[in-house]
């Protein structure tokens, strides 16, 4: 849909994104942030898929090993922080997109939706928890 | 009342106090050199000019071969959009003073081929526009002395904030995604597209389908969220592309006749 090149005799200028396009204002940074924490959490599934693997094969002290050590502890520590920011700052988007109707004229303002969201996250996942295991 | 009438007094000449604003103002002029360029005008202003008025200011007074849109110095044409300090702005509604003891860095909007100076080729995004069909679309016209097409204020609000995009392109030059890859359909366009689908009194929603939910659609977004912060007209294209998102997903579980 784009038409290269130009609409006279004289050629266009272009000025493309350079590698550094996100620092040049802070609401890119944030946004690249956001983005970056899909590493972390990408990371420790696959951490988190081996461990099920070595205890699916019995393998308890190599597990026991693993899960102690405080390279894993760390990163588990920042995948949980980067974790929580992605989640946060979902529900908060989620706010913006989909507010919740609050009667004829009233619906949520985003921090509402996302007390909600979360709200209704904690229910569900305990209702999962309560059905699955400690039922 | 002497004290309040001092009061006025001193606003108005605080208003038309005469400082002096630098611009750095981009230049391609490819009749004479392909290297693009900043040149400095010092400007003389008052409270209640804005970047229009000094690049007006220029134009007339400085240097003539200056190249740059406008029309309505108001903010409902959607023309005079350019970078300034590096946000995308109407320069009809950004105060000189507002940038005091500063540089004030004006360029075309970014994410545009520039033809000359502050004019911007913006042919790719009137083909956009055209192609989601932004106007009502009815199986069958009925004639005017039928009435109109009527809808309650509910109805109306569904899409209302959609309609007072003035297609200015701001959320263009602040969308990186648009800058990265220019087939993505983009904020306005969505926005007006959905604008039309959210609207009672279209009768065909699906056509603008195959447009909005292809995969340089909406798709493509990854909500930076920057369109709806660089709006003048307060719209939500980011909202607008969501919304449209979740059509095109919801759209998916309807039984395959109804789909197109």
């Amino acid at each position: 849909m784009t038409s290269e090149g130009s609409t006279g005799k004289y050629p266009e200028y272009r000025k493309r994104l350079g590698p550094g396009w996100w620092l040049s204002n802070p609401r890119y940074t944030t946004y690249m942030i956001r983005e970056l924490t899909s590493f972390f959490v990408s990371i420790y599934a696959i951490i988190y898929i081996y461990q099920l693997s070595l205890l699916a094969m019995g393998n308890f002290s190599s597990y026991d090993i693993f899960v102690r050590n405080p390279a894993t502890i760390v990163f588990s520590i920042i995948a949980l922080f980067f974790t929580l920011y992605h989640a946060f700052t979902w529900f908060y988007l989620i706010g913006r997109i989909q507010p919740i109707k609050l009667g004829r004229n009233k619906s949520t303002t985003p921090l509402q939706a996302l007390a909600i969201n979360l709200v209704l996250l904690l229910v569900i996942s305990y209702a999962v928890v309560y059905l699955f295991i400690l039922r | 009342m002497a004290t309040r009438g001092q009061g006025v007094l001193e606003k108005m000449t605080k208003e038309t106090d005469i400082e002096t604003a630098t611009l750095k103002v981009f230049r391609y002029r490819p009749e004479v050199q392909l290297e693009p360029y900043f040149q400095e005008y010092k400007v003389p202003y008052r409270r209640d000019m804005v970047i229009l008025d000094a690049l007006n200011y220029i134009k007339d007074h400085v240097d003539g071969t200056l190249s740059y849109r406008w029309s309505c110095r108001m903010g409902i044409c959607g023309s005079c959009g350019a970078n300034v300090d590096g946000e995308p702005k109407l320069t009809c509604a950004s105060f000189l003073h507002e940038f005091k003891d500063k540089e004030i860095k004006v360029e075309p909007l970014a994410n545009f081929p520039v033809i000359k100076d502050l004019v911007v080729n913006i042919e790719d995004f009137m083909e956009k526009l055209d192609a989601v069909k932004p106007w009502i679309i009815r199986k069958e016209e009925t004639p005017p002395e039928k009435g109109e097409y009527r809808q309650t204020p509910e109805e109306l609000e569904a899409y209302k904030q959609f309609s007072m995009c003035i297609n200015c392109m701001l959320c263009y030059a602040a969308c990186p995604i648009y800058g990265m890859n220019e087939e993505f359909l983009g904020p306005a366009a969505t926005a007006l597209a959905y604008r039309y689908i959210a609207d009672t009194r279209d009768q065909d929603h699906e056509a603008r389908f195959p447009i909005v939910h292809d995969k340089e659609g909406v798709w493509e977004c990854t909500l930076v969220g920057e369109c709806s912060v660089a709006c003048p007209k307060g719209v939500d294209p980011m909202l607008a592309i969501q919304k449209t998102k979740i059509l095109g997903a919801t759209q998916l579980l309807k039984p395959p006749r109804r789909r197109k």
